[in-house]
């Protein structure tokens, strides 16, 4: 097993590595940049602009061969600042600092400098991250144990009225534009029945200061029912808006597993032998319907992530997903590449948890 | 009733009292004969209702992207209403109502049909096209070009692919519709090729393949007469479904704005305009394009379950 975790966790830095060079190419082969912001701004001067430019390997108006060394300087196998693959010690500009290589780049753990925030990536990237994790574990825990309700009791009263009115709201709800629902949420229960607040995390006349800073949390311990209170009360619509269109394809996915458990015959030998019906029910068949559950459960990260852009741009959370659409509007190249990065490495990562869990609770899977 | 696949093997041994001919047996077997496996899908397909109302209102959706533009009440460059704050509620001469601009929202939604059908349409059959033949060439090959092309489309599956597509869409699409097909469908052939892959793996080992083989049918036959007309049956399935889900992504792109030009009237680009709209209660602005997204990826997705139900009856629950 620990063999199969390390040959899969290798696998997973060529395909991480492509997808950085496919989005860095993407982004820089095409026209127009942030640095046209420096061109119309008369407060800083051309020497300025190259100074900061050549920090970060950029050029202006690059062909295909900047652009390698960008992504070199980028990746932290190019030296920026001597214009080489040595680095200002005579060594490999890929080595550690302390071997002898450089100090920029992915490499040596500096994730670059959002342009438009003039921040470092990674302080931007993790500020946002409480958000975006509390969303998405709070709309993850209510959708998986609705569809497993739903779906479970839909198998076992297959046909029933509540099975039917299941089905048809699995269909509408999965054919329904995630962020159309949101906007009809919006429309409903903020503007019309005033019942929730549309926008942000937190009401701005009580908000501390950003939320989970360390400013934040003294005031939350302050008064815990209050600021935690608001922030529930934030998170009711866009956490209805994931849970409808997500419970809708998750609980026919349930039903259809525990109906495939239903009709085992181990089912049938536990009704032979005389076991009650919730004992068959919930000790023969629903344990082993959970098992693709594991899967699909752990695969669902990715479809998490597209669901952060989509509510937090319509619900104005400062989440990851707003602050891509923001690098987005920006063509803030480090900033994108940093978020673009994490999501492809919790991707893999959570594909590994979902064949991990797979196979410690099925006996039966063996990786070798 | 005979599967075309056994009747090219009998073609291929020159045995021609298998084939049926329409000089022999009585009419009913003939009949019976001549029912080929597409003809049976057709049948189960008839036979799933929902399918076929999925079908009547897509191809009137169809129907109204073609025609629409010609019977709509105003020409979509018109301003029919008064530039009001907020536009006018639905009323009879605005059937939908109408915008800030004062444009007619019902010619709106109508005028973006083809543009949205449009760009499901191409992007999913691009898509489809690279993936048939990407998986069709490593389920076919095998060994180092199997494990190549596999590993490019986990490359395609190991990033949130929303992630991507806007980056290509920002980055490329400049409000083009042309763009946005081609990033749509140059980033999401994988599913297609992975699924056509499996399909080969499996079907390169059952009897009829193996009979075929038998008889000295050319590899290059054998793929394309044998095997890849079986396996075709789940890859419709799946295009239909991402083919909505490719409505739903432009009108997405498009609500972001970076998507078709803010000047062509589309569903997802009614539905930006709507952003502000909504805090005021204006709620027709986003209401009736969202509808139309809604009702056209509801009919695709009950064709996509007869579809399913129809070429793939073994999967049926």
């Amino acid at each position: 097993m620990t063999q199969y975790i390390i040959r899969r966790l290798l696998q997973a830095i060529p395909v991480v590595f492509l997808i950085s060079v496919i989005c860095f190419f993407l982004m820089l082969l095409a026209p127009g940049g942030p640095q046209a912001q420096f061109n119309q701004n008369r407060f800083v001067t051309q020497e300025q602009v190259t100074v900061w430019l050549q920090h970060w390997c950029l050029v202006r108006n690059p062909g295909p061969l900047d652009i390698l060394r960008e992504y070199g300087g980028w990746l932290g196998v190019w030296n920026c600042q001597g214009g080489s693959l040595l680095s200002a010690h005579g060594m490999p500009n890929f080595l550690p600092a302390f071997l002898g290589g450089g100090d920029n780049g992915m490499l040596h753990g500096d994730w670059g400098i959002s342009i438009y925030l003039n921040q470092p990536v990674l302080t931007v990237i993790l500020g946002r991250l409480p958000v975006t994790l509390l969303l998405m574990t709070t709309a993850w825990i209510i959708w998986l144990t609705l569809a497993l309700i739903l779906g479970v009791i839909a198998a076992v009263r297959r046909y029933s009225l509540f099975d039917q009115s299941v089905t048809l709201f699995s269909y509408t709800f999965y054919s329904l534009p995630t962020f159309w629902l949101g906007l009809m949420l919006i429309e409903v229960f903020a503007v019309s029945l005033h019942w929730f607040p549309s926008q942000l995390i937190e009401s701005p006349r009580i908000s501390p200061g950003p939320f989970a800073s360390a400013i934040w949390w003294q005031a939350f311990w302050t008064n815990p029912g209050l600021y935690g209170w608001d922030v529930a009360m934030h998170l009711v619509l866009p956490v209805t808006t994931l849970v409808a269109v997500s419970v809708a394809g998750d609980s026919r996915f349930v039903r259809s597993a525990m109906l495939e458990s239903l009709n085992q015959d181990y089912v049938r030998t536990a009704r032979a032998k005389g076991l009650g019906e919730g004992r068959v029910i919930f000790r023969h068949a629903f344990r082993n319907a959970l098992l693709p559950l594991i899967t699909n459960g752990a695969l669902e990260v990715a479809f998490l992530f597209s669901g952060a852009i989509v509510t937090e741009t319509i619900f104005s959370l400062q989440g990851m997903g707003y602050l891509f659409y923001q690098g987005l509007l920006a063509h803030d190249y480090f900033l994108l590449m940093g978020i673009v990065l994490i999501g492809s490495i919790l991707v893999v990562f959570f594909n590994l948890v979902a064949d991990v869990a797979y196979a410690v609770a099925d006996p039966r899977i063996r990786y070798n | 009733m005979t599967l075309p696949i056994q009747s090219s093997v009998a073609a291929e041994t020159g045995n021609p009292s298998i084939e049926p001919g329409p000089q022999e047996g009585v009419d009913v077997e003939v009949s019976l004969e001549s029912l080929s496996q597409w003809q049976l899908a057709l049948r189960r397909f008839l036979r799933h209702r929902m399918a076929l109302v999925g079908l009547a209102v897509f191809s009137a959706i169809i129907l109204i992207a073609i025609i629409g533009p010609i019977v709509a009440p105003y020409n979509p460059l018109d301003i029919p209403g008064a530039r009001l704050e907020g536009g006018d509620p639905p009323s009879l001469q605005h059937l939908f109502g109408t915008d800030d601009a004062g444009r007619d929202v019902f010619t709106n939604v109508i005028n973006g049909a083809h543009i949205s059908l449009a760009v499901g349409l191409f992007s999913t059959l691009i898509a489809g096209i690279i993936g048939v033949i990407v998986g069709a060439i490593a389920g076919a090959a095998g060994g180092f070009t199997d494990n190549l092309l596999m590993r490019i489309v986990d490359v395609t599956f190991a990033v949130p692919l929303l992630f991507l597509i806007l980056v290509a869409a920002v980055f490329f699409g400049q409000g083009s519709m042309i763009a946005l097909i081609l990033v749509f469908g140059l980033l999401q052939w994988g599913l297609i090729a992975r699924l056509v892959r499996a399909q080969f793996l499996s079907l390169r080992e059952t009897d009829f393949v193996e009979a075929a083989r038998a008889v000295g049918v050319s590899n290059l036959r054998i793929t394309f007469r044998h095997i890849l007309p079986n396996a075709l049956g789940p890859v419709i399935v799946v295009l239909t479904l991402l083919m909505a889900s490719n409505i739903v992504l432009e009108a997405f792109v498009s609500f972001l704005n970076f998507g078709i030009a803010p000047t062509e009237a589309t569903w997802g680009n009614a539905l930006s305009n709507s952003q502000g709209a909504m805090e005021d209660g204006n709620w027709w602005w986003a209401f009736f394009p969202g509808m139309a997204i809604a009702l056209t990826v509801i009919s695709i997705n009950f064709i996509g379950d007869g579809l399913h139900d129809a070429l793939d009856p073994r999967a049926r629950l």
